[in-house]
């Protein structure tokens, strides 16, 4: 009787060792399935632009036989890339700092003092998380025509700062009204002024969160496409996005060129994501659930 | 005295930068569009008022309908598409093991690609020629499927769809593993000692402890189709024949490109307004079934 009670034990949790396994195995194969699926097409990107169009037509999906770098070279020409990269870095570089700094300087006012209009500005910044970027294309058009900002870096510059700014603050404020008030006080018996407070002590505790806010912006930046198609016409400060978009129809016969081109563009945020991943998981996550 | 002067130039001094540049740019816009939207204004030249007339077209066109409907594909696409996947990737990727460490960086990595490139690439994916999506039908043996698929109108709106679910897939899936990692894990204790089975748990626990969250994934579904924009527009432009058109391309295309700035100026408020309703419904419906 014993003997077989335990037996019968013995051979249900085998079973349900077995099934542990199989489901492990079935979950994980599915899962490696799943990261393909949404690595694939930028494995298929990278890989097609250093085929020929003869190769990438006859065998599009596997390796190229021999690698022709020749593509980037021709595409950085063609598309004028450099020039759209060196914009790039400047409207993202600028207006990321500009965020920074306007986000951990609102930010300090709204976590470390209490005054009547504070939860009014608090509102009245996140709303800006709900307004789409879209709704405001034709005003902000004949706004900055009027006062001649159009097709100049400014043009990008600001409004990116203006709408990244709610997210910037929402995280920073989060941050910094974690750092103990304690700490403050031994700042002013020392003698140390709010400025001095906020260059010597906010912004360096504060860097975890302002290097999130700064890696989140310059993703945005660098990949942002609507404002730079309709403020910017001048050919010589495209950024990168909007000299991909010619690839959209004028040279869409030549498409290894076409995914040179993108390759440019995309290697250096995958490079950051590589290097700042879980920050930049997490930062987006708690922007946009704001959002 | 002198103390709550000094606290009043710093508080006007760190506030007003950010301040200045946000009503400027993002809130002042949208009142200057609503204002703008009663003018017959080609983006030159005169301005002439016609008061509601922009308004009375835009409710009376059949394109700002189709756009409005083909927005609500995207919200329903993604609702559909995004959350219940994400969830049940959440459920399988809770450990944090570098197996499925990898798994999430890999389903979190299109989020940090440019959009026109999202759309550019998935453009070649749908090509009717280069495509791998006939590529794939022809193998298995299902050559009458294989279509253009951006170019037929009873398809190009799902089609059209996808790439933004690939795209913004991977938030969704981190917001939901942060949520089932908050569960306390005594209550998933005590149900597998009552002998709860996963479903039960999944059913009794799991969800209704995530419904806050979901509730967030919805909203945040709903105004991320409003914004859907650079995939469509690099792919088919809203078109052909203004079959894929959203409220941001039409927006776009009657003041951009047929330069109508007061037409352009009233979809744009009216953008805003249907966002706004759209989020507000969402909360009203979802805080009563909350409450049952």
């Amino acid at each position: 009787m014993k003997t077989n009670l335990l037996t019968s034990d013995d051979h249900s949790s085998l079973v349900n060792r077995l099934k542990d396994i199989i489901f492990t195995v079935i979950k994980n194969i599915f899962l490696t399935i799943i990261s393909l699926l949404m690595v694939y097409p930028l494995y298929w990107l990278i890989t097609s632009a250093f085929k020929t169009n003869d190769e990438f037509f006859s065998d599009p999906y596997s390796l190229p036989s021999t690698w022709v770098f020749e593509n980037i070279v021709r595409a950085w020409e063609v598309a004028d890339l450099g020039r759209a990269m060196i914009n790039s870095t400047i409207v993202t570089v600028s207006a990321t700092l500009l965020t920074v700094f306007l986000g951990a300087l609102t930010a300090y006012a709204l976590s470390r003092f209490t005054f009547k209009l504070k939860g009014f500005l608090i509102v009245f910044f996140l709303l800006g998380m709900l307004i789409p970027i879209h709704s405001t294309l034709v005003p902000l058009f004949t706004m900055m025509n009027l006062v001649g900002l159009l097709d100049t870096y400014w043009a990008l510059i600001l409004p990116y700062t203006a709408f990244e700014l709610p997210i910037a603050i929402f995280l920073t404020v989060a941050y910094m009204t974690t750092i103990p008030k304690e700490l403050e006080e031994a700042a002013i018996i020392d003698g140390s002024g709010y400025w001095g407070i906020f260059f010597k002590m906010m912004l360096p505790l504060s860097v975890p969160a302002l290097s999130t806010v700064a890696i989140l912006s310059f993703l945005r930046y660098w990949n942002e496409f609507v404002f730079a198609l309709v403020f910017i016409n001048d050919s010589s400060l495209k950024t990168l996005p909007l000299s991909l978009a010619i690839f959209s129809d004028g040279f869409s016969t030549d498409y290894v060129l076409t995914m040179a081109a993108m390759t440019v563009a995309v290697v250096p945020t995958i490079v950051m994501y590589l290097i700042f991943q879980e920050q930049i998981m997490k930062g987006m996550v708690a922007g946009s659930v704001k959002g | 005295m002198q103390s709550t002067l000094k606290v009043k130039g710093l508080l006007v001094i760190t506030l007003l930068p950010a301040l200045l540049l946000y009503s400027f740019f993002v809130i002042v816009p949208i009142f200057w569009s609503a204002y703008y939207g009663f003018f017959e204004w080609s983006g030159l030249g005169e301005a002439t008022f016609i008061g509601f007339q922009n308004y009375v077209e835009v409710i009376q066109d059949s394109v700002f309908w189709r756009a409005l409907k083909n927005n609500m594909i995207i919200v329903a696409a993604s609702i559909i598409g995004q959350v219940p996947i994400a969830l049940g990737l959440a459920l399988l990727l809770r450990k944090s093991n570098l197996f499925q460490r990898f798994v999430r960086s890999a389903i979190f990595l299109p989020m940090v690609i440019s959009t026109v490139v999202v759309g550019l690439i998935w453009g070649y994916i749908y090509d009717s020629q280069i495509g791998v999506v006939n590529a794939v039908l022809t193998a298995v043996g299902l050559e009458s499927w294989t279509r253009a698929w951006l170019a037929d109108p009873t398809v190009n709106m799902y089609a059209v769809s996808i790439p933004i679910i690939w795209n913004y897939i991977g938030p969704y899936l981190i917001i939901f593993i942060a949520a089932i990692q908050n569960i306390p894990s005594e209550l998933e204790e005590a149900a597998d000692i009552d002998g709860a089975t996963g479903f039960q748990k999944l059913v009794h626990i799991i969800l209704p402890m995530m419904w806050t969250t979901i509730k967030i994934a919805i909203v945040l579904c709903i105004s991320g189709s409003l914004k859907a924009f650079d995939q469509v527009f690099v792919m088919t432009g809203g078109g052909p024949a203004q079959s894929t058109e959203l409220l941001a391309t039409y927006m776009y295309n009657n003041t951009f490109m047929i330069y109508r700035y007061g037409f352009g100026s009233a979809v744009s408020t009216m953008i805003i307004v249907i966002s706004m309703l759209l989020i507000v419904i969402s909360q009203i419906v979802m805080k009563r079934k909350n409450l049952r």
